[in-house]
């Protein structure tokens, strides 16, 4: 999964830093071959970071959720509105005046799109799978509507939590929605 | 050589930054003893106290910073101590005005009172008026004396000498000392997102005093807000990186590091990074236009790049096979190098947009900000606030104490770190005074990170009361 291949690089990357750091710090232990002035000719150490950040960044950055699914058509549109502390999803768009919503179900393997917006101050609309996990995200602002497009292939109950904080019951704002 | 003046103003910063530190840490334990389930604070008063912590930990460590190079800056050109006693003046105002407007306001916006919750009153009436002419007041206060320093630089150097612009010609003429060449460069960033918290304040004024008729953008507010926030997150480990610079060869009997062509190259590269890095807290708002957002995370990585290869590979260098002095200023530092490049990491993964999409906003977050400040920069300046205290009094180092000292760091922090992660990559959101029960792994770990933390407070009051006491006797010195 996505968050275990992140824990494991990031272990991964800290256990070389420990391991380098306690090597040269055991060095300067031993006999004395310093460099007058550190400061000079690594130009070598600059050229391999960037070129490994290099082909991260050209690999990552397609993968960005803004251009997941662009070119096709949802087969369902979601319009969300989030206010303090509840969240409204409807099918119809929502009114701000009035704002209400109803059950969602989602069918499965076909793109959804989520268009969220904030009836107040600034909240998250992030989706959590049966098993805790976070899968998408997006923010909810007010004033604008961001579009997360998902397809899920998993049916399941699927939670919403409000990941930006927005106040006294922000750790309870959620609600649900379910895709068959 | 300093004068007796600047001696005992930089006393009276490390013991204000120390007194607060300890404070905010102890708020900091309650938190994760909260999440842990093992207190039940009032939500309202978990959240008051998490906007007062991170507040106040941001802050400290900002002026901190300020404080060591204002100080070491003496070496090179006359500071002025009027500005200087200004800041500490409005510093005190502000910060007081911030605990009673959290802790008494119960005002309750987080560190980024994110715009328009500032105005969604949920707490006394008073205390969003207030928090404006708090932030003000200190905005001003750090602006007055970043830029009275950056004027007394330009006083002795030209602008080319200060940025270090003669080191790409072949035989420079002049040398710019690297301690100069990092604080204009930090400077210059200061200056500029304080620049923008004034605008930013200046704008909530407006929507405040024009009483609905005048209503800010949500979007821009959110990105004026993370430029000077995030800016200024940075800018403070910038600062403690100067002192290093200055004092980590001299502390180790080594010859002073010189600038370099490539020194020069690199913290001027860092300068335009990580005034644009700050659009990846904007990753998940969609709106943002793509364009900023690839900048977002390009810039965040290669901000990264000149820290990593000359900061880290010169600390490297400078310590591999070398016969060094180590004493606790160095191997403060040289561990605070290590946390710094540990925290990076995790920051580089985490602004790495298609990773943000499961990690904005979970524990990994504080994760990895914690990293580089608690196993980072706080270490950089107790390093500075310990070398400073040896220098006018007794100058004896117990070695055990040392050791033990540094010891407890490393497990307390690594411990309370580590739970951050853990939780980070369980998907656990951050900012939640209390965890919903699916997740499991939650609470034990918001406990274990509170025994880590308590950890880390050993050793820090030990710091806290050999440093303060030698402060105090500065204090009172007539020398
Ligand atoms: C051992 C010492 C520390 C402890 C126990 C501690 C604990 C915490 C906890 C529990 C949170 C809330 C996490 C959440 O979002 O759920 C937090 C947030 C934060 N901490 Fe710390 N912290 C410590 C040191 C520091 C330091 C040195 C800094 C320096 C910059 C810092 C800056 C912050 C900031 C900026 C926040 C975010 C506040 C917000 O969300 O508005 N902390 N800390
Ligand atoms: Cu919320």
């Amino acid at each position: 999964m996505h968050q275990n291949s992140i824990l494991l690089l990031f272990f991964f990357l800290m256990g070389i830093a420990l391991i380098v750091f306690t090597y040269i710090f055991f060095s300067s232990k031993k006999a004395d071959q310093g460099m007058s002035n550190p400061l000079k000719k690594r130009f070598w150490f600059f050229l391999i970071l960037v070129f490994i950040l290099g082909i991260f960044a050209s690999v990552t950055i397609p993968n960005s959720p803004y251009f997941a699914h662009a070119g096709e058509t949802p087969a369902k549109v979601v319009h969300v509105a989030a206010a303090q502390f509840i969240f409204y999803m409807s099918e119809q768009a929502i009114d701000p005046a009035k704002p209400s919503g109803h059950p969602i179900e989602l069918p499965a393997n076909e793109v959804v799109e989520f268009r969220v917006t904030s009836l107040d101050v600034n909240h998250g609309f992030a989706i959590y799978d049966e098993t805790g996990r976070l899968i998408t995200q997006t923010q909810a602002m007010p004033g604008y509507v961001n579009r997360l497009r998902y397809k899920f292939d998993q049916p399941g109950k699927y939670h919403v939590l409000c990941l930006e904080y927005c106040g006294i019951a922000h750790q309870i704002m959620r609600t649900s929605f379910t895709v068959n | 050589m300093e004068s007796i003046k600047i001696k005992k103003i930089t006393s009276v910063w490390i013991i204000t930054v120390l007194v607060l530190f300890v404070a905010s840490i102890v708020l900091g334990i309650l938190m994760r003893l909260n999440q842990g389930g093992a207190l039940n604070q009032a939500p309202i008063n978990f959240y008051s106290n998490m906007t007062i912590h991170g507040l106040t930990m941001i802050g400290i460590w900002f002026v901190a910073g300020m404080a060591g190079i204002n100080f070491l800056m003496e070496r090179y050109v006359k500071t002025s101590y009027k500005a200087n006693l200004t800041a500490f003046i409005l510093t005190v105002i502000g910060v007081v005005m911030l605990w009673v407007i959290t802790l008494v306001g119960k005002f309750h916006v987080a560190w980024t009172f994110l715009y328009p919750m500032p105005f969604k009153i949920m707490w006394a009436k008073w205390a969003t008026p207030a928090f404006l002419v708090a932030m003000s007041i200190l905005s001003i206060g750090w602006l007055i004396w970043s830029i009275s320093m950056m004027t007394q630089i330009l006083k002795k150097y030209s602008i080319a000498q200060a940025f270090a612009w003669q080191h790409f010609t072949k035989d420079p003429s002049v040398k710019t000392p690297p301690f100069i060449l990092i604080s204009m460069i930090t400077l210059v960033g200061v200056i500029t997102c304080l620049f923008v918290a004034v605008v930013l304040m200046a704008l909530y004024f407006a929507e405040f005093l024009s009483k609905g008729s005048f209503v800010n953008d949500a979007l821009l507010m959110k990105n004026l807000t993370y430029f000077f926030g995030h800016t200024i997150a940075n800018e403070m480990l910038y600062l403690g990186l100067a002192v290093l610079y200055e004092l980590f060869a001299e502390v180790g009997g080594k010859a002073k590091w010189q600038t370099s062509w490539y020194v020069a190259l690199a913290w001027n590269f860092t300068l335009i990074f990580i005034l644009t890095a700050f659009f990846h807290h904007l990753y998940m708002d969609f709106v943002q236009p793509e364009g900023f957002q690839i900048i977002g995370q390009l810039a965040s990585y290669m901000a990264s790049l000149p820290a990593a290869a000359v900061t880290v590979f010169s600390v490297w260098v400078a310590v591999y096979r070398t016969k060094i002095k180590w004493s606790l200023t160095n191997l403060l530092f040289f561990i605070g190098v290590a946390g710094w490049v540990i925290g990076g990491f995790g920051a580089v993964i985490d602004a790495t947009i298609s990773n943000n999409v499961v990690l904005h906003n979970t524990l990994w977050v504080p994760a990895h900000f914690h990293s580089y400040n608690v196993m980072g920069n706080v270490l950089f300046s107790l390093a500075f606030f310990y070398w400073f205290s040896i220098q006018f009094t007794e100058k004896v180092v117990n070695e055990r104490l040392s050791k033990l000292v540094l010891s407890l760091l490393i497990i307390g922090g690594a411990g309370f770190l580590l739970a951050f992660y853990l939780g980070g990559a369980d998907s656990i959101p951050r900012r939640y005074s209390n965890y919903p029960a699916e997740f499991t792994s939650a609470k034990p770990l918001a406990l274990v990170g509170a025994a880590f933390a308590t950890v880390y407070l050993i050793p820090i009051l030990i710091l806290f009361v050999t440093i303060t006491k030698r402060c105090i006797k500065v204090l009172f010195s007539s020398r």
